[in-house]
C-alpha cells in the first residue's frame, strides 16, 4: 500500500522531534522500521487502552496493557499493564465493563507521567498494534502533547482496518458488530477470553493478527503490506 | 505482573498436568510462554517451531493430528495436550527422541513453553516429573494390563483416604510413638516438625532400629524414624501409588495437600480397596458359611456400588453387578436354609421381583420376592388323604422357617422389608403354581386399582433359585393372557401415566416440596420408573418375556412395536437418569449419608441439566404416545 504513506511519517516525525522533549524526544530520534522490512524482524507492540470515553480530550486513560510480537509469537515474557491513576472519577458504565473501581485507580494506580515514559520505551523502533488503532493512537497522541508538547507519531497497524479492507475486497456486506474483536476471534477459531483488560485485549489483538498473517499464508510479507 | 495474564495462568491450572502445580508457582509460569498460531493443513511442527531454544508445545485451542514413524495416527491433541517431543529431557531416562511428525486439523492456537523451565520443573517438582515418566510406562502397562484393572486403578488416591493422619512431633520419645500407635491401632506415624513432615515411623522400625538394638524407649522419634519420605497427595492415582510402593519397597505414603499431611495411604487400604471389586465379593459370598459372614461382605455393597460408580461404569452395568451380587446372596441364604431345615418336602422356586427381577437394583432397593410351590401336594382335588394333610402341614411350616430364614437375611444384608410386604415370608406370596395362576388371571381380568398396583410390581418376575420349570409355566400362562386382553393394557397404561416426569411447562424442573426434600427430583417415582413401566406395556402387549427394561425395550423394537429410534432414545434416558442416580448415591455413600434417590438439580451442571431436561422430555412424548394409542387408559388415569 503505502510507500508513501511511509515517508509522510517518517516527515511527521521530524517535524514533531523539533518541539518534543523529555522521553517523547528520545522516542522520535530512533527511526522508524524502513517500508521493505520483513514482517517476522519487526518489533511489533500489541497494545490496548481501556478509558473513560470516547473523547481523548475530555476522557481519560485508566488502563494500559502492552506485548511484543515478534518472529511469529507472542513473547509473554514482554507482558506488561499498569493501571493509571485518574483525578476525576470513573463514570458508572465504565467500571462496569473494566472492573476497574475509583478505589483500585486512586490506591493501585500509578500517575501517568510516570506510566508514558515506559510505553514511549516500549514503542520505541517498533510498530503499533491495535484494533481500532485510532483510540491508541489519539488518546496518548493527546497526552504526549500535553506532557512533552508534539504528538506520538508511530506507523500502525490496525487488526480493524485489516479485516474491513479484507471484507471490502471480498464484496461481503459488513455489520457493525462483524468487525468486533470478539467476533473476528471466532472467525478464526482462537478461544473466548473472560476477563476484559487491557493486557488481556492486547494479547487477544496479537492472536488474531498472527491468524489474519496465518490465513494469508504467513510468511514473506513485509511491513508496507500492513501499515 | 504475571498475574494479570489470569487467563493463561487459569488454562495451566485447569489441565494437567500443570494443575499439579502449587498455585504460587503457577502464577509464575505465564511469561515462560511465546504463543503462537497454526492454520488448519499445516504440517506440523512447522520449521518456525524447531528454535535452538527448545519448548514443550501446548494446545490452546484447535486439533494437532501426530503419526508414529509407520504413518500411523499416533495421537490426537485437543485443547490442553502436549507435545514434548522437541524437549528432551537430560536426565537419567534420556535415549534419542523422535520427533512426531503431523498435521493440523484445525486452526490452532498454541502455548509454546520454555524447555529449560519445563525441565527445571520437572525436577522441582516430583508429582509433576511422574507425570511425564508415568506416561510413557502408561502405554506399556495398558498393552499388558486387562480393561477392568485399569478401570480400578484410574481413581484417585483422595477416595481411599479414610481418616485423618496421626501425628506425633519429633521431639516426642519413641515409647509416646509406640503407645499412640496402639491406640489408634495404626502401623504407622507421620513425625512433624513445626507442622512439616520430616520423617515416617512405622512398626518395622520401632522393631529394627530401637528393639532389635536395645535403644532406650525414652530416645526422642527422630533418632529412629525414616527421613527423607516419598509423598504423594489426594490427586495423585492409584496405579501411581502403587507403582511407587512397588518401586520403592515401601508400605506407607503420606498424603500431602500443599505441605501439610492429610492422610495416610497404605498398602492394605488398596488391597481392601481391590477386595471390594465385585469378583471378591462374589467369592466371599460362596465360601460365607454363616449368616454373620455373610452380611460382613454383605456390608460392602454400598462401597462396591461407589467404586464401580467412580471408575466410570454404566448404570446399566452396576445394576447388574448389584443384581448379581443380591442373587448371590438369596441363592446362599437359601443353601444355607436347606442345610438348616433339611430338604424341601415338595419343590419350588424362589422369585425375585421389581428392580432385582430387572437387574436394576441399586443399594437402597426394598427386597420384593415370593415362593412358587409345586401343585404336586393336593395336585389331585379327589384324594385327600390323612398323609397328604400331614405333608401339608409339614411343607407349611417348613416353608414358612425357610422363608423367614431369608428374608430377615437379606434385611440383615441391608435389603429392608418393602412397605407393600411383598415378601415370600407373607403366606400370600407363598402359594402353589395353581394360586398363582388364579391371581394372575384375577388381576387381568378384574381391574382393580390394587391389583394394577401388585401387578406392576409381580409382572417383573425372575427365577432365582429352585425348580425352573414352575417359573416358566406360570410366565408362559400370564403372557398368553394378558397380550389378549387389552382393557388390561389400557389400565395398566393408565397406571403408568401417573408418574408423569416432573417437567414443567417451560421445560422448567417442577421440584418436590414435601419438607423432607425440598429441592429436589425424585428420580425413581418421576424418571426410571415411567420408562421401566412403558417398557413393561410393551413387554406385556406384545408377549416379551424378557424383564429388564433394556431387554423388553429391544424386544420391543425387535418385534415392530418400537421403532429403533423411539426404543433407542428410552434406553439412552434410562442410562442417563439411572447414572445420575448413581453418582448421587455414591456421594452421599462418600459422606457417609443415606443413599437416596433424591438428587437436587442444583447440583448438576448446566449440561447436564439440560441432558436431563431432554430426558424427561424423551418418557414425556413416549408416554403421549402411548395414551393416543391406548385412549381408555386416559380416561382411567
Amino acid at each position: 500500500m503505502g510507500t508513501l504513506r511511509w515517508y509522510r511519517k517518517n516527515l511527521q516525525r521530524r517535524i514533531a522531534l523539533h518541539r518534543a522533549n523529555g522521553p517523547l524526544q528520545d522516542f522520535l530520534i530512533a527511526p522508524f522500521p524502513g517500508p521493505y522490512t520483513l514482517l517476522q524482524d519487526v518489533d511489533l507492540v500489541a497494545v490496548d487502552i481501556e478509558t473513560t470515553g470516547l473523547n481523548p480530550r475530555t476522557d481519560s486513560i485508566l488502563n494500559i496493557g502492552m506485548v511484543t510480537v515478534k518472529n511469529g509469537g507472542i513473547h509473554l515474557d514482554t507482558a506488561w499493564q499498569e493501571i493509571i491513576q485518574i483525578t476525576n472519577t470513573i463514570p458508572e458504565a465504565t467500571t462496569v465493563l473494566h472492573q476497574i473501581t475509583d478505589d483500585q485507580a486512586a490506591t493501585v494506580g500509578k500517575p501517568l507521567s510516570e506510566v508514558l515514559p515506559l510505553v514511549l520505551n516500549r514503542l520505541k523502533s517498533a510498530v503499533l498494534l491495535a484494533h481500532h488503532a485510532h483510540i491508541e493512537q489519539s488518546f496518548l497522541s493527546i497526552v504526549c502533547q500535553r506532557f512533552y508538547g508534539a504528538p506520538l507519531v508511530i506507523p500502525t497497524i490496525d487488526t480493524m482496518a485489516l479485516m474491513r479492507r479484507y471484507y471490502e475486497r471480498i464484496n461481503r456486506p459488513i455489520h457493525a458488530h462483524d468487525l468486533r474483536l470478539f467476533n473476528l476471534r471466532k472467525r478464526y477459531n482462537l478461544p473466548r477470553y473472560r476477563a476484559h483488560n487491557a493486557l488481556n485485549d492486547a494479547v487477544a489483538t496479537a492472536e488474531l493478527f498472527l491468524a489474519i498473517i496465518a490465513d494469508r499464508g504467513g510468511t514473506g510479507y513485509r511491513l508496507r503490506d500492513f501499515c | 505482573m504475571e498475574i494479570e495474564l489470569l487467563e493463561i495462568r487459569d488454562f495451566l491450572a485447569h489441565h494437567t498436568p500443570f494443575g499439579l502445580l502449587p498455585s504460587e508457582l503457577l502464577d509464575t509460569l505465564p511469561k515462560f510462554i511465546t504463543i503462537r498460531y497454526l492454520r488448519r493443513g499445516t504440517g506440523f511442527p512447522t520449521p518456525e517451531l524447531q528454535t535452538p531454544e527448545n519448548t514443550i508445545i501446548i494446545v490452546r485451542s484447535g486439533v494437532l493430528e501426530l503419526q508414529d514413524s509407520q504413518g500411523n495416527l499416533d495421537e490426537k491433541l485437543g485443547e490442553g495436550g502436549i507435545f514434548p517431543d522437541l524437549c528432551s529431557s537430560n536426565d537419567n531416562t534420556a535415549k534419542p527422541q523422535i520427533v512426531r511428525l503431523g498435521k493440523v486439523i484445525e486452526d490452532t492456537l498454541l502455548y509454546l513453553f520454555s524447555c529449560k523451565k519445563f525441565l527445571e520443573l520437572r525436577h522441582q517438582i516430583p508429582e509433576f516429573n511422574r507425570y511425564f515418566s508415568h506416561a510413557i510406562s502408561e502405554k506399556l502397562k495398558q498393552a499388558i494390563d486387562n480393561l477392568h484393572e485399569a478401570c480400578v486403578m484410574a481413581v484417585e488416591v483422595r477416595e481411599l483416604l479414610k481418616r485423618p493422619p496421626v501425628t506425633i512431633t519429633h521431639t516426642a520419645s519413641i515409647q509416646e510413638a509406640a503407645h499412640l500407635m496402639t491406640t489408634h491401632n495404626v502401623s504407622s506415624l507421620m513425625v512433624l516438625e513445626n507442622e512439616q513432615l520430616v520423617g515416617l515411623l512405622t512398626d518395622s522400625d520401632l522393631r529394627r532400629r530401637c528393639l532389635a538394638r536395645g535403644l532406650s524407649s525414652q530416645f526422642p522419634v527422630q533418632s529412629i524414624m525414616s527421613a527423607a519420605v516419598e509423598t504423594i497427595t489426594a490427586k495423585t492415582l492409584l496405579s501411581t501409588a502403587l507403582m511407587i510402593m512397588t518401586r520403592l519397597h515401601i508400605h506407607h505414603l503420606p498424603v500431602l495437600e500443599a505441605t501439610k499431611p492429610i492422610g495416610m495411604l497404605t498398602v492394605s487400604d488398596i488391597v481392601t480397596y481391590q477386595g471390594a471389586n465385585s469378583a471378591f465379593l462374589a467369592v466371599n459370598i460362596r465360601k460365607a458359611a454363616t449368616l454373620d459372614e455373610l452380611v460382613s461382605s454383605a456390608k460392602r455393597l454400598p462401597e462396591l456400588q461407589m467404586h464401580l460408580a467412580n471408575s466410570g461404569a454404566s448404570a446399566l452395568h452396576i445394576g447388574q453387578i448389584i443384581a448379581q451380587i443380591t442373587d448371590s446372596l438369596t441363592c446362599r441364604l437359601l443353601e444355607l436354609a436347606e442345610q438348616k431345615f433339611g430338604a424341601p418336602p415338595i419343590p419350588y422356586v424362589w422369585v425375585a421381583a421389581g428392580s432385582q427381577a430387572r437387574h436394576e437394583q441399586t443399594i437402597v432397593s426394598d427386597q420384593d420376592n415370593a415362593i412358587i410351590l409345586s401343585d404336586h401336594l393336593n395336585g389331585n382335588h379327589s384324594d385327600s388323604s390323612n398323609s397328604d394333610y400331614n405333608l401339608q402341614s409339614c411343607s407349611e411350616s417348613y416353608f414358612i422357617a425357610l422363608s423367614q430364614f431369608v428374608n430377615s437375611g437379606l434385611n440383615a444384608c441391608g435389603f429392608p422389608y418393602c412397605p407393600g410386604n411383598t415378601l415370600a415370608q407373607n403366606a400370600k406370596w407363598r402359594q402353589p403354581l395353581r394360586v398363582w395362576k388364579q391371581y394372575f388371571h384375577d388381576w387381568i381380568e378384574c381391574l382393580e386399582p390394587k391389583a394394577l398396583m401388585l401387578a406392576t410390581i409381580f409382572f417383573d418376575l425372575r427365577p432365582i433359585y429352585g425348580g425352573m420349570e414352575l417359573f416358566n409355566n406360570l410366565q408362559q400362562d400370564v403372557l398368553a393372557h394378558s397380550k389378549r386382553n387389552s382393557i388390561f393394557i389400557a389400565h395398566i397404561v393408565g397406571n403408568a401415566l401417573s408418574h408423569r416426569p416432573p417437567l414443567g411447562f417451560f421445560r422448567d424442573f417442577t421440584l418436590i416440596h414435601d419438607g423432607k426434600h425440598d429441592d429436589t427430583l425424585d428420580l425413581k417415582h418421576r424418571g426410571i420408573v415411567p420408562i421401566t413401566d412403558l417398557a413393561r406395556i410393551y413387554a406385556l402387549s406384545t408377549g416379551i418375556s424378557a424383564v429388564s427394561t433394556n431387554e423388553r425395550l429391544y424386544a420391543a423394537y425387535q418385534n415392530g412395536a418400537l421403532s429403533q429410534e423411539m426404543a433407542d432414545n428410552l434406553r439412552d434416558a434410562l442410562e442417563l437418569i439411572a447414572s445420575l442416580r448413581i453418582r448421587h448415591q455414591a456421594q452421599q455413600i462418600q459422606k457417609g449419608s443415606m443413599a437416596d434417590n433424591y438428587l437436587p438439580p442444583a447440583k448438576l451442571s448446566t449440561l447436564e441439566r439440560n441432558h436431563l431436561k431432554d430426558a424427561f422430555k424423551i418418557i414425556q412424548t413416549m408416554q403421549n404416545v402411548l395414551a393416543d394409542r391406548y385412549p381408555l387408559g386416559r380416561m382411567v388415569a
